[in-house]
């Protein structure tokens, strides 16, 4: 950049007044590092700057644009692997968590539109007065709908949402340009995601950085049912549980299924620490079934006959477990943190792949982290299978629950890293939960002329690079 | 606390900020916690964004006091609300105000405080009070009475009435009482903006009076006053109690039911930092109806006044404030009551526009007793 500091402060401020842009190096400091500080070093960004509007998010970009400074785009605060580290000196970090507005709520095509800046748990308090919700990531219920819709897809509590939840959205490019995806882009009915050429909506989402900033987004909402009933079986290998898992999604029967192991996502599904896990089987089924009167009925006396030859047990818990766990698939994740609270920090490893591989997944991840000192107790797993099962499409998370303030133990993690990411790729993923620096490098050698195609379609879009410089290309 | 210490404290935050909201179910209310981070809106407010501030600070990579470094970690009431949330979800340990307590010692070590805050310090070291007032606020004494009422700075010399209440009580309820002949300031509002150095000739002077004075219980209506007696002296070997933990164990005060409305704001330290919330609640539900807020108890929102706030940023205390007069209304209160004289400065001042009542419950145990 060709300005003094404060001449460019200066310049931010005239677009979004003086208290929303800063140069203050306790300010941003405050944005420097995510959970992730083991694997992406904390950076400051330059500059932080809090736009209100699609408008003064326009004015940033074209100025940056001009400058070719570097933009991090930013939500509600709650970031992970790095996602929103600057990488370079001198960037501007886009705080959007003033803009948070819910555009609309249309319980007659059963979308909401929202700014940025709208969390989970706002979205909720505003729809289920129409018996919707969105679709819940096991994230906190703090993070940001538009940004996890937007990064790709979520991996959600309830199976039946699927896996695709975005049917339009207005993205601004760095040269000022807005650009709506699906039939937003024709009319002003931003319900369909198709329609006007190839998916532009899924063309401009997931990648390393951004292709821009997305101002406002339509997504799906999806009903809310009275009828409910929680089940945990218990299993003693990660094997076992495939057959009955694969059955309650071939036949559409359970709203929300989770795989976990005894000690850390139990933990935060039941709402408490104060229970004696360690005496259950080692991994817990967690299956919820919902719907209306006579489907529920029906739903749920072909699981418990699914559960019956399942090869696990029906686990006695108490009532308070089973409510809990309701209130986190289907109404946002907040005691399912409490995973944060087993050692001080996570590392994960959060793919795509089919549920058949699901036992191979676990022993892998165990082979891995034994190999490189991490030990038993800290191997922790996590399957999620999504709805429609076609190509069996789970997410699976393989966690670490570690002491955060463990250095030595942050160069354990970085090695099992190395090997896992080739070894999981070796194996067959269907793809990366999120595409971050650190696992998407080792991905694109092996994607062959995607790569190049990728390369210049960021080009076209972003010839300055300035939407999070430095995260792949 | 040990740097090691402190910077493990904050390598255990993940950044999930879950501490920024009240719990979320089963009453899927989306409920802010933390004053300053809604009012200021930068990362730097919440408290994910302070313990980097404090990382960079212990790491040398901030090296100047800057006008946002001194907002971000003064601009906030040590209120405690985000401690208590994250020890909900993750069982963490280690105090969030009190690492802030420390982040402020540590600003305080390098010479980077406020004016106001260094003003304040200087008025105590004067007059021994904290509003630097040179008169003395006239109260009788029992000599040799087993209670001693420690009035505190703001009772004294800005809510007055709140001391005045809690006189008038001890004498309808014939209880003889001492109250200090010269009190000075506990030093809360100095360990609370990181000036602990000064502490020590007023701890050292209390703790000298009150030994003198021969009584076995120490009664405050404040509770900030009360914290620091509990937490930043030593043991005195006399009883330290809050003015409602007082009237509770009284049993029946035969007092007359003022056919009022009211809501209990629960005040930090006295709630989170001390754990005493049925206490005023029982003492107010003889005196009045009470009514529930959304947030209440281990949740309650800062009324915005505390951790050298109200003195420094005026505007976010009184706006604080005025979001808890509106969470009053909305529960349908003639009244708000609380049982800390700084909490009802603020709440008062906030209220003022409202038409809003806010009491202290020692001054509506006072209207409520006969005689």
């Amino acid at each position: 950049m060709n300005q003094t500091v404060s001449e460019f402060v200066k310049e931010l401020q005239a677009i979004v007044v003086e208290e929303n842009a800063t140069d203050d190096p306790a300010i941003c400091a405050s944005y420097s590092r995510d959970q992730h500080w083991h694997f992406v070093p904390a950076k400051n960004p330059a500059y932080v700057v809090r736009p209100a509007n699609k408008e003064e998010v326009r004015q940033v970009l074209m100025l940056a644009n001009k400058e070719k400074i570097p933009v991090i785009p930013y939500s509600t605060g709650i970031n992970v692997r790095g996602l929103t580290i600057p990488v370079h000196e001198g960037s501007i970090l886009l705080d959007l968590s003033r803009m948070d507005r819910i555009v609309e709520i249309n319980p007659e095509m059963k979308t909401a539109t929202v700014e940025p800046g709208v969390t989970f748990g706002m979205l909720l308090e505003k729809t289920r007065k129409y018996k919707l919700r969105p679709a819940f990531p096991d994230a906190p219920l703090t993070v940001s709908v538009l940004v996890n819709y937007y990064l790709r897809g979520i991996y959600q509590t309830a199976a039946a949402d699927g896996h695709d939840h975005v049917l339009s959205y207005e993205m601004v490019l760095p040269n000022g340009e807005v650009i709506k995806t699906g039939s937003r882009s024709l009319s002003e009915m931003p319900y369909f995601r198709y329609g006007v050429g190839p998916d532009f909506a899924g063309v401009f989402c997931a990648h390393p950085g951004t292709c821009g900033v997305v101002t406002e987004l339509t997504a799906k909402l999806y009903r809310l049912y009275d009828n409910r009933k929680v089940y945990f079986i218990g299993f003693d290998d990660a094997n076992t549980p495939i057959n009955f898992l694969h059955n309650l999604m071939h036949d559409e029967l359970a709203a929300s299924i989770r795989l976990v192991d005894n000690q850390s996502w139990l933990k935060g599904i039941c709402g408490t620490f104060d229970y004696e896990y360690e005496k259950l089987p080692k991994f817990v089924a967690c299956i919820l079934v919902e719907g209306l009167d006579e489907i529920f009925e029906a739903k749920d006396k072909l699981v418990s006959e699914y559960i019956k030859e399942s090869g696990g047990g029906v686990l006695d818990f108490p009532e308070e477990f089973k409510r809990t766990f309701e209130e986190e698939s289907l109404g946002g994740a907040e005691k399912s943190c409490m995973v944060f609270g087993l050692r001080g920090n996570y590392h994960c490893i959060g793919l795509y792949g089919p549920l058949k591989l699901a036992g191979k997944y676990y022993e892998l991840h165990e082979r891995t982290a034994l190999e490189v000192g991490i030990p038993e107790a800290y191997i922790h797993y996590y399957v999620n299978p999504i709805y429609s099962f076609h190509g069996q499409l789970c997410y699976f998370e393989l966690d670490i629950f570690y002491d955060g303030s463990d250095l030595e133990f942050g160069e354990k993690l970085r090695n099992y890293n190395r090997k896992q990411f080739q070894r999981l790729l070796d194996l067959g993923i269907y793809g990366w939960f999120r595409p971050y620096a650190g696992i998407i490098e080792p991905t694109v050698e092996r994607i062959g002329y995607l790569a190049e195609v990728w390369k210049r379609f960021l080009k076209v879009l972003d010839p300055n690079k300035i939407m999070n410089r430095g995260k792949l290309f | 606390m040990e740097r090691e210490e402190i910077l493990s404290a904050i390598y255990h935050c993940v950044k999930c900020k879950l501490c920024s909201i009240s719990s979320f179910h089963p009453n899927e209310e989306w409920l802010p916690l933390c004053p300053s981070g809604r009012f200021y809106g930068y990362q730097a407010f919440y408290a994910p964004g302070k313990l980097e501030i404090f990382r960079e600070i212990l790491e040398g990579e901030i090296s100047e006091p800057t006008e946002g470094l001194l907002k971000a970690v003064y601009a906030c009431t040590l209120c405690g609300a985000c401690y208590e949330k994250c020890k909900q979800i993750t069982s963490v340990e280690i105090s969030l105000p009190e690492l802030f307590e420390e982040l402020r010692e540590e600003l305080v070590k390098k010479g980077w405080f406020l004016d106001t805050h260094k003003n304040i310090a200087e008025k105590i070291k004067e007059t021994r009070n904290a509003y630097g007032e040179n008169y003395k606020y006239e109260a009788k004494s029992f000599y040799g009475a087993d209670v001693l009422y420690f009035i505190g700075c703001t009772a004294r010399y800005r809510v007055p009435e709140i001391a005045d209440a809690m006189l008038k009580i001890f004498d309808k309820l014939a209880i003889k009482y001492q109250v200090m002949e010269d009190e000075w300031c506990c030093g809360s509002v100095l360990l609370r903006t990181g000036q602990v150095g000064d502490v020590k000739e007023l701890r050292e002077h209390n703790i000298e009076e009150i030994k003198n004075s021969g009584a076995k219980t120490v009664v405050f209506t404040c509770p900030g006053c009360l914290m620091t007696f509990e937490k930043n002296y030593p043991d005195m070997g006399v009883e330290l109690v809050h003015s409602s933990q007082f009237l509770t164990r009284l049993g029946d005060m035969k007092v007359k039911k003022q056919g009022m409305e009211v809501v209990y704001h629960d005040p930090c330290h006295l709630g989170r930092d001390l754990g005493i919330y049925e206490e005023p609640r029982a003492v107010l539900k003889e005196v009045a109806d009470v009514k529930e807020m959304k947030r209440e108890r281990e949740q309650a929102w800062c009324c915005g006044s505390g951790g050298g706030v109200k003195s420094a940023f005026d505007d976010f205390a009184l706006w604080s404030a005025g979001e808890r007069i509106k969470e009053a209304k909305e529960a349908g209160a003639d009244a708000l009551v609380s049982a800390c004289p700084f909490c009802k400065r603020n709440l008062r001042e906030a209220a003022e526009k409202e038409g809003t009542e806010v009491y202290d419950v020692v001054e509506l145990v006072n209207r409520s007793l006969e005689g």
